[in-house]
Parts: structure tokens; sequence; C-alpha cells
């Protein structure tokens, strides 16, 4: 009896070991930081490399586009911080000066680049809608 | 009638405590009387509870804007579908609905196995009704969905979310509703026979089956769940690891997890301790996925908002379900003790313990990533968040796991497997295994997940198909009777098991889908007219961008052409509806073209210009995603058949004349043919006219798709003639005039612009039938379990117990096989 209790320590031991050993190092990799973008400028280099969620608002007027392309390239603000941000694909429908946005993506000396899909625009209306609706954007 | 909502809501809550009291002591004075009494109250609070859903969906339907609930999910513009189906499209009805389904679903458990579970009953009926209160004291003290504006009210209602406004918002919240209630019965069970101490194997029979048809609505809510996604969300993909959607994925596991080990406690009294656990677990897991849902703990694009108090009110109830389960179990400790122990690591019990940990583990993993951020947060004080990626990550190898478990758990035998029995089960579906491995990779498959998943998928299959082709050549050995027959007769014989493969089977072929996932192809840009792409096998090219509208909608839609192989094969119209009332929440209306070897998805994306006819489509190919629909079919009949009597196939029992036989067969396979047709291409459905009307029509009415050559609808072949023709018949079945449907369609097109359609109309129309048709074959399913309850059930057969000797290998060889065999 005893060495069996042992035995299914040992391999709950080892397994849970293994997984947790497993889980910890992709966690590392998997994690993104999810930070406003005041948070993230008072020490920008610290960000280098490191995969974020940045959270704020869109400048006005700071939505440039290349002609036929899907390249954008804006600013985003909180607390008088302001970070540019460059992007390549499609945008969704409140995407525009002011709106605010949550970006996946890296922050580099050129400013924060954002993945592939990577800008969801902060809906206030979930099921629950709140807020005044906005004028027509087509 | 807001009043008498509340009134209602407040009459039940108080008879629902009753319920409780009289059923607890009458079981303890042993009084039937109070126990009758207390039965009787519960089955008012499902009367109660009927009542008070009338006057929710009577103020949704009368539009009666002075109750809150109604003015904010509701208008007056909405088609009365919809204004039913917002009944349980915000918060606070949700969780009436939610109450609504337990006590209808607990009045059934409780009529079916009063007689059988005497001394059970007045616990069961305490713990449903216990359960009942918390969710209707929510109700009543903080989101009472019949509270009144206290000024004048609105006179027309904010309407309801426009993406919630399509068919899935009429099955899927309900069947997943229904699989997360139906929980609660196994656990009252559960719960009850701890108490009692009525813990031998008779209550885990009512356990099993109300475990299986929760998990059969559960598995139904979660394809819905995707299909929607896929359908109308449009991002390319049917499953994004969002809280809410793994909130029905955890207890989807646990219950999986517990209809395989519970066999074990059937067939060799191991497990109990864990049996327990698990129906506790799985209960406990549908309360906090409600939790994370309701009171915004987790972000997520479709949870409710945030709400601090009833994050606090659930906690508690979450704290005292498991202090109270949990200390029962150990107060009832000794009562379970395992019979047996594990004999051998090559055993069918090693297998299912395999199968639980992983399934488990998926839970718990699943549960952890998806708090992960809420935990980094009270932890560090910094949100850290994980996303799809790091689910897939874990998710693949598990997932893989268990699909090749899948296949080896049928093929090993009960306490031990011998070597010459392994070789034997195990050649032919290996062989397949790894000549579908092969056979891929010399055809340059170099995707290893999808290979190796394809190349488990072909062993699991072979496994389930070796297993009925032995079975039914027994059966035609023993019988004499043909290998159909054979095949029908073993459902008879145990249906249990040959159900469980083709449950098994439904899980292949899902996966086979999910493989495809490794094959997908995207593709986004900026398209002139005229311009041409190539994604996959299809080339598409972008023709016009048009702009219309209609009483409710602006909509913005793309004519693409596709061409396969340089010939032209459809036309697609993907597009987005800009609501009136909101303006911001526009619908993506995908445009889908349906094979079973490949899905093109093209999506008009929020970058496009009218003035200059330029458009963003998001092109995407999704292969084999129809074969996860096709899977779930075969899941649904798998589960179906096991929780059917099993006198059905009593006919293929006996020697019997084949008529019989083959109506059987027909009506086996007629509701394959129905969901596989549904589901592969519901624009490609034909339906013969009804009336007279219907048939003029069709040969009155032009196909708009502008490639047949103004075809009629009754003649053309493509996608938007099948949805006319549906329209027509819709229309007709209204009882609309000729003219009337005349006038719909000038209306519908413009005189001079006959290719204005957004293309989804007619599918969803046709599809409200869906939900009415399951609605109505699960009553008849429950209906059909419940006669079968009401019967005296014969005892299970005895198992021989006795170890065979160790030193004759061929006599336990023998013992082995046959002891595979039963069930």
């Amino acid at each position: 009896m005893k060495t069996k209790a042992l035995k299914i320590a040992a391999t709950v031991l080892v397994l849970t070991g293994a997984l947790g050993g497993l889980m910890y190092t992709s966690l590392a990799e998997g994690t993104e930081y999810y930070k406003h973008v005041d948070e993230v400028m008072t020490d920008p280099s610290a960000w280098h490399g490191k995969k974020l969620q940045l959270h704020g608002f869109v400048v006005d007027k700071s939505i440039l586009r290349k002609p036929e392309t899907l390249e954008y390239r804006f600013q985003i603000h909180n607390n008088g911080h302001v970070i540019n941000a460059s992007y390549t694909g499609v945008v969704p429908d409140t995407f525009k000066g002011g709106s605010e946005v949550v970006l996946k993506g890296q922050l580099g000396p050129n400013g924060f680049q954002v993945n592939h899909d990577g800008v969801m625009a902060k809906c206030p209306s979930k099921y629950e809608a709140k807020g005044p609706a906005a004028t027509r954007g087509i | 009638m807001p009043a008498l909502g509340t009134f209602v809501l407040l009459a039940a809550f108080v008879v629902a405590a009753f319920a409780i009291a009289a059923c607890v002591a009458g079981a303890r004075t042993r009084s039937t009387r109070l126990v009758e009494s207390g039965i009787g109250a519960f089955y008012t609070v499902t009367a109660l509870m009927t009542l008070a859903s009338g006057v929710l969906v009577h103020a949704f339907v009368t539009d009666n804007y002075a109750i809150k609930y109604v003015q904010r999910y509701s208008d007056s513009a909405q088609p009365l579908a919809y204004k039913i189906a917002s009944y349980w499209g915000g918060l606070d009805g949700s969780i009436m609905f939610w109450v609504f389904l337990l006590a209808a679903f607990g009045a059934i458990a409780v009529q079916v196995n009063r007689v059988r579970h005497r001394e059970l009953i007045p616990y069961v009926v305490a713990v449903i009704a216990a359960t009942e209160m918390f969710f209707i004291y929510l109700m009543v003290v903080h989101k009472n969905p019949f509270s009144t504006f206290l000024t004048a009210a609105p006179v027309d209602g904010a309407g309801l979310n426009p993406l919630l406004q399509n068919f899935y918002m009429a099955i899927h919240p309900p069947s997943l509703y229904i699989g997360f209630v139906a929980m609660t019965i196994p656990f009252a069970f559960g719960i009850a026979a701890l108490i009692t101490g009525h813990l031998d194997d008779a209550w885990l029979r009512a356990v099993r089956r109300w475990t299986m048809i929760g998990w059969l609505f559960l598995s139904f809510g979660l394809t819905l769940g995707m299909l929607w996604a896929y359908e109308e969300l449009g991002w390319g993909g049917y499953w994004g690891w969002d809280p809410v959607e793994n909130a029905g994925l955890l207890p989807w596991f646990t219950a999986t997890a517990f209809l395989h080990s519970v066999m074990v406690q059937e067939r060799r009294g191991m497990l109990r301790v864990w049996n327990v656990t698990l129906v506790i677990t799985t209960f406990f897991l549908t309360i906090f996925g409600t939790f994370m849902t309701r009171s915004g703990v987790v972000q997520s694009v479709h949870a409710f908002g945030e709400d601090r108090e009833l994050a606090w009110l659930f906690t508690i109830f979450m704290v005292v379900i498991l202090t109270f389960s949990f200390g029962l179990v150990i107060y009832r400790l000794p009562l379970l003790k395992s019979r047996n122990e594990l004999d051998s690591w090559a055993s069918r019990e090693a297998a299912f313990l395999a199968n639980n940990w992983i399934l488990l583990f998926s839970a718990f993993f699943v549960l952890f990533a998806t708090m992960f951020p809420t935990l980094s947060e009270a932890v560090k004080g910094e949100r850290l968040t994980v996303g799809p990626p790091f689910f897939n990550k874990w998710m693949l190898p598990i997932g893989l796991t268990l699909l090749t478990l899948t296949g080896v758990g049928p093929l090993l035998a009960w306490r031990r497997s011998t070597m010459t029995n392994i070789v034997q089960q195990f050649t032919w579906p290996v062989v397949m295994g790894v000549l579908t491995a092969a056979a891929l990779y010399a055809f340059g498959v170099r995707v290893w997940s999808s290979g190796l998943c394809f190349a488990l998928c072909a062993f699991s299959a072979t496994t389930i198909t070796q297993e009925f082709l032995r079975g039914a050549g027994v059966r035609r050995a023993a019988t004499g009777t043909d290998l159909f027959t054979g095949l029908v007769g073993l459902f008879g014989r145990s249906r249990r098991r040959y159900a469980g493969y083709i449950v098994h089977l439904g899980i292949v072929v899902m996966f086979l889908g999910f493989a495809g996932e490794g094959f997908k192809q995207e593709e986004q840009l900026p398209m002139k007219v005229g311009q041409q792409t190539t994604v996959g096998p299809f080339t598409v090219r972008h023709d016009s961008l048009r702009v219309t509208a209609d009483a409710q909608k602006q909509m913005v839609t793309g004519h693409v052409s596709v061409f396969e192989d340089g010939k032209l094969v459809g036309e697609m119209r993907p597009a987005r509806w800009y609501y009136e009332k909101r303006p911001d929440e526009p619908t993506t209306e995908v445009a889908i073209r349906r094979a079973p070897a490949e899905d093109l998805y093209i999506v008009l994306t929020t970058d496009f210009d009218p003035a200059t006819q330029t458009v963003t489509y998001a092109i995407t190919v999704n292969p084999l995603v129809n074969w996860i629909w096709l899977g779930f079919g075969i899941l649904a009949i798998g589960s179906i058949i096991s929780l059917l009597p099993e006198s059905m196939f009593a006919v293929a029992m006996a020697k019997l004349p084949e008529a019989a036989v083959t109506t059987m067969l027909l009506l086996t396979l007629m509701p394959t043919a129905a969901f596989a047709q549904h589901i592969e291409n519901p624009q490609a459905i034909r339906i013969a006219p009804r009336t007279q009307l219907e048939k003029e029509l069709q040969s009155e009415i032009i196909c708009m798709c502008g490639t047949c050559g103004r075809k009629r609808i009754g003649e053309c072949t493509c996608g938007l003639a099948a949805q006319m023709r549906a329209e027509v018949a819709q229309m007709v079945s209204q009882g609309r005039s000729r003219e009337q449907i005349y006038e719909f369609y000038m209306a519908k097109y413009g005189s001079q612009e006959p290719l204005a359609s957004p293309i989804d109309k007619g599918f969803n129309r046709l599809a409200w039938l869906v939900p009415y048709l399951v609605g109505a074959s699960g009553a008849l399913m429950l209906g059909i379990v419940a006669v079968r309850w009401s019967r005296r059930e014969e005892q299970p057969a005895e198992i021989s117990q006795a170890a065979p000797g160790d030193d004759d290998p061929s006599m336990q060889q023998r013992l082995d096989d046959e002891l595979r065999d039963l069930d």
C-alpha cells in the first residue's frame, strides 16, 4: 500500500512538474502586457521588443494612409503622452480620429509597430449599449 | 403587467423556499405528505416561471416600452421573431430564461424519477429549488427584467443589437442554456445521493442520462456558436478562445470526462469519489461560466457589462456550492470506497483514466488561460493577457492525444489486454494510420499538425469500422441474417457501446474539419473595378460596389465574380449593413461559397469608397470547414441513439423480414440527410412548391444573379435562385398575395437596378424552421426517455468478478474478449 501511494505521488509530482514547467515557459512567450500609452512612454526603451497591448486614443486627424495600399500611420495618445504607430491591414469601423483603441504589437525605436489584425476598437457597447449613437462613417 | 411580472417572481421565490423546506422536513420525518406537498410546490415554481416568461414575451410582442428591459432590447420595427428572441438578448432576461429552463427541466426530471428514486427525490427537489432561488433572488434584488421607467416611458425601443438579429440568436443561446441547466440535474441527484447515503449505482444511471442530455445540448450550443461566429462575425474563423466561448467549453470537458469514467464505475466499481467530484465540478463550472460572462470579471467581446454587485453574489453562491458539496463528499468518503483496483495499464480502465486526466487538464488549462488576465492583475497588479496562439499551442497536442485515445480506448480489454489481443486489435488501424501519413507525405503535405491529425483520424475511423464489422459479423454468424441487420442489431444488443462509437466517429469527422485550419489561406487587398486576385484555387474579380437602402438600414454590397480554372463558377455578394439605429455597429454580411473540400469566404471590410468603387476584400479559403458541422450531425445522432429505448432496435434483433430492417435503416439515415443538406449547402436546398401560387410565382420571378441569362427562379440552379424560391415560399405561406410579392421584389431591387440584393435573406428565414424542428425533436426525445424511465428497468447482467488463472493465457484471452464485448 505504501509503495503504491508513493508511486502515485511520484507520478503526480512528475506530471505536474513537467506540465507546470512547460506552461511557465510557453506562458512567458505567450503573454502580452496590457498598458496605457502614458505608462509605456515614461520609459519607452524598457518596453522595446516586448509584446504589448497598448490602450489609448487616436489623435485627431493623425491618420495617414499610403494611397492604394493598406499601410497606415497614425498617433495615439493618453494623458498627454503620444506614440507614433504604423499598421498594415484593414481597420475596424470605429477606427477614426478620437476613438479609443487597443493595439497589439511591439514598440520599436520608430514607434509602435502594430501586428496584422492588431487594431481593436474599444467598443463601448457590448450587449449593454451605452453612450449616444455617433454619426455614420461611410 | 410589469407589476404582475415582479409579483410572480416574488411568488416563485417564496414557493421555491417552501418546496425546499417541505421536502427536507418531509425526508427527515419520513412524511410522504410533506414531500408530496414540496414536489407540488416545485411544480408550482415551474408554472410561475412559465407565467413570468409569458408576461415578458407579451410585453415584447406588444411593445410595452414602459418596461426598461423591453425598451432596451426591442423596437417596433423588429420582426416578431426577434422581439421574442430579445427575451434572452440581455442580462436580466437571460437570467430569467435560465430559471425558466431550469424549472422546466427540473420538473421533467422529478416527474420521471419520482417513483424509481423515491428516497432521493426530496433532496433533488431541494437542490434544484435552491439553485432556482439563487437566480430568482438575483432578479428580484438586482436585475429585475420587469423594472419600469419612473419617468415617462420612451415611445420606441433602442432595438436589439444588429449582430444578434439573425436566426442563431433564436437557437444558440437556448441550446447552450439548456446544456447548462441540464447539468444541474445530475448535480442534484449527486447531492441527494450523498445526503441520503444511497450511493449504490442506481443513482448513477439517472445521472448518466441527464448528463448525456446536457452534453448533447452543450455540444449543439457550442457548434452553433462556431457557426454563428463563422457566418455572421466575418473574421474568417469559428473559434477564437473568447472567454464566453470558453465558459461553454469548460463544463463540456468535465461532462465528457464523466460520461467516460462513469462506465468504469458501473463496470468495475472504481473511481467513485472521482465521479461524484466530476458531477459537482461540471455543475460548478456552469455556474462559474455564467458568473464569468455576467459579471464582467473577464473582458470579452460578447460579455455583458461589468457588475461588481453581481460578481459578489455569484462568488458567495459558488463558495457555498463548493463548501457544501465537497463537505458532503468528505463526510461520505467511507461509502465511496473503490471496490477494485487497477489491474494493468494496458486496460480500458487505464485508457479512461488517461482520457479523464487529459480532459480535466484541458478544463483546467482553459480556465487558467481565460482567467489569466484577471489573475495577473490581482497578483501582480499588472494586466497580462494571453491570446489565441497560446491556447492553440496547448490545445493542439491535447486534442491530438484525445483523438488517439478515441481510437485506442475501445480496442483495449477491461482489466488487462494481452499482447496477442493488442496485436490483433491494432494491426489494421495502425496500418491505415501509417498509410495515410505516408500518402499525405508523398502528396507533399507538410503541415505536420494537420498531417498527424489526418493520420490519427484514419486510425480512429478504422478502429470504429473494425468494431462495427466484427460485431456485425458475430451477429450474422449467430442469427444468420445479413450484414445490415446484424449492424442494426448491434444497437439492440449493446446500444450504448455502439452509439458511443458513432459519437466518436462524429468527433473524428470534426477533427478532419479542425485539421483543415492548417491549410487556411488569407488575403486582404484593396481592389479597383475589374482587378483580380488569386487565393488558393479561386480567382476573384471585383466587379462593382453598390449602395442601397431599405427602411431599417443602408446596405453596401460588393459584387464579385469567382473563377476556378479560368471558368466563371459563381458570383458572390459580400456586404456591410448599417442600421439606422446603430450606425456604429454595422453588420458584416459574409459571402460564403460552400463545398466539401473548401469554403471560399469573402468579407467586405470597412475600407471601401463608393465614389471610386475601390474596395478592400478579406478573402479566405477555409478547407474542410463543413466537416465540422457534418461531424456534429453524426455526434448528435450517436447521442440520440444512446438515449433511445432499446426496444426500438428489437426489430433487428430477431430473425425478421428484411423490410422492417430497411425501414429502420431509412429512419436512422433520414436525420443524417436532413442535417447534411442543411449544413453542407443551405443555399442549394430545393423545395417543391407547396401551393399553386408558389408554383406560378417560381416561373414568374426572374433570378437576379446576373449570370444565368435571366432564368426563372424555378429553373435557375444558382444559390440566389434557391434563396429567392425560399423567399417566395415564405411569403406565400404568410398569406401574401401575388401583387404584394411583386411589390416586395420591385421595392427590393428598384426598377432599373436588378442587382441590389444582399445575399443572406431567404436562407435566414428558411432556417427559422430549424429551431422549431430541433425543439420538437428534443421534446419527442424527452418523451421517449420519460416513457422508458417510467418502466421498470431490467437488471444489468452480472459480470463475473472471478479472476482468471494467470498461468493460462488462452483462457485469459478468451475471457478478455468476452469482457470486452460486454457493452
